[in-house]
């Protein structure tokens, strides 16, 4: 059975709410978070980025200046000179579909829909912490790997093409992991 | 503990994209305990989230208010870019938020009134009493909350404005195809 050490992880979350801040900031420490970074825009988030590194993003989707998917898209950046790979967690009001493929394809890592529960938001950190995912990029596409099951019935114009599904996983803990929860 | 971008990463290059792996950098930060291990994060996350609640009459007073001020705003200037996100933002938020502060009503109410705002073609031909009703809504539910004898009543409420609502945006959408199947596409929110 395994559990997250909380203390050695660092967030970052960014929400223009101050209630949702507060929330979150709440449930992180109560994990046993110690390092929470807060911001209210995507402007100040991506800052903030460039200088705590934080291990793992939360972000809300619909703020000003710029919003959780440009940030995502700024993060996702594979020649910067920031950490391109940091897990990100989508955690949005919004809660139609169409709105989970285009924080996919902006190479969000787990989407949350609110409202929030202690439950969802530690299973979706367990997710990134224990099962994370290889990355791919394209032309158009620099992210986590969309793909969370292989078909190879897949026939669509999006079809990688290249030889043989190949991507190296790395060891799933998530499984055992999971039975902590 | 930080990512460290130069861990090794492994690359395989295919004809149109590259698959990238690299060793977990957060691996280090999963612990192995026994069975007898009673901690439970989430029932701790759980009970610190109930002891906060004590603050969320005050939220969700405030945030009804910035809903209130907004359509205000819109009533004595129109609707604007800034006015109409103002007004989305605010439904937005209690749309996400009005469920974890025990206002779930309330926050169906509010998610209408988003996709009326996200959805009609044009807002000034919006019925200025469906967007008015909505906002009214919500702010009986957060004020009369206290009564239990509204619970009922209140989920009523916001099933007859959704229902209103989605009415109007059908027939409003019957030529943009895209939106009318935006509109019908069940939500992947999580149940109340």
């Amino acid at each position: 059975m395994f559990r997250i050490d909380f203390n050695k992880l660092r967030f970052l979350v960014c929400d223009d709410n101050p209630h949702m801040r507060r929330i979150l900031r709440t449930l992180l420490h109560s994990f046993g978070a110690r390092e929470v970074y807060e911001s209210e825009d995507g402007a100040t988030a991506l800052e903030m980025y460039s200088h705590y590194v934080p291990d793992i993003v939360i972000t809300d989707w619909a703020m000003p200046i710029f919003d959780g998917l440009e940030l995502a898209q700024m993060i996702r950046q594979p020649e910067s000179k920031g950490n391109p790979f940091a897990p990100i967690i989508m955690l949005t009001g919004h809660s139609e579909k169409r709105r989970v493929t285009v924080a996919r394809d902006a190479g969000v890592t787990e989407f949350l829909a609110k409202p929030i529960s202690a439950k969802a938001l530690y299973q979706r950190i367990l997710n990134v912490v224990a099962n994370p995912r290889p990355f791919i990029k394209t032309k158009t596409y620099f992210g986590p790997d969309r793909r969370r099951n292989t078909s190879n019935a897949y026939i669509g114009p999006e079809r990688r093409v290249g030889g043989e599904v190949e991507v190296v996983q790395q060891p799933s803990l998530l499984d055992k992991a999971r039975s902590s929860v | 503990m930080a990512n460290d971008k130069s861990a090794a990463l492994e690359i395989k290059a295919f004809a149109d994209h590259h698959v990238i792996t690299q060793p977990n950098p957060l691996r280090k930060v999963l612990r192995r305990v026994t069975e007898k291990d009673l901690d439970d994060p989430v029932a701790r996350a759980e009970k610190a989230l109930a002891d906060l609640s004590s603050e969320f009459k005050n939220w969700m007073t405030l945030e009804a208010d910035r809903l209130s001020n907004a359509h205000a705003v819109i009533l004595k200037d129109g609707f604007t870019d800034q006015t109409r996100n103002e007004l989305f933002r605010a439904a937005h938020d209690i749309k996400g938020d009005a469920a974890t502060f025990g206002y779930p009503s309330a926050g169906a109410a509010a998610e209408s009134l988003c996709r009326i705002i996200e959805h009609s073609p044009d807002l000034d031909e919006v019925p200025s009493d469906l967007i008015a009703h909505h906002i009214n809504a919500v702010q009986a539910i957060v004020r009369d909350r206290t009564k239990l004898d509204t619970v009922s009543m209140a989920g009523e409420l916001s099933r007859q404005l959704r229902g209103v609502a989605d009415t109007y945006l059908t027939h409003a959408n019957r030529d943009r195809p895209e939106h009318l199947e935006a509109i019908l596409a069940p939500s992947i929110a999580p149940a109340d």
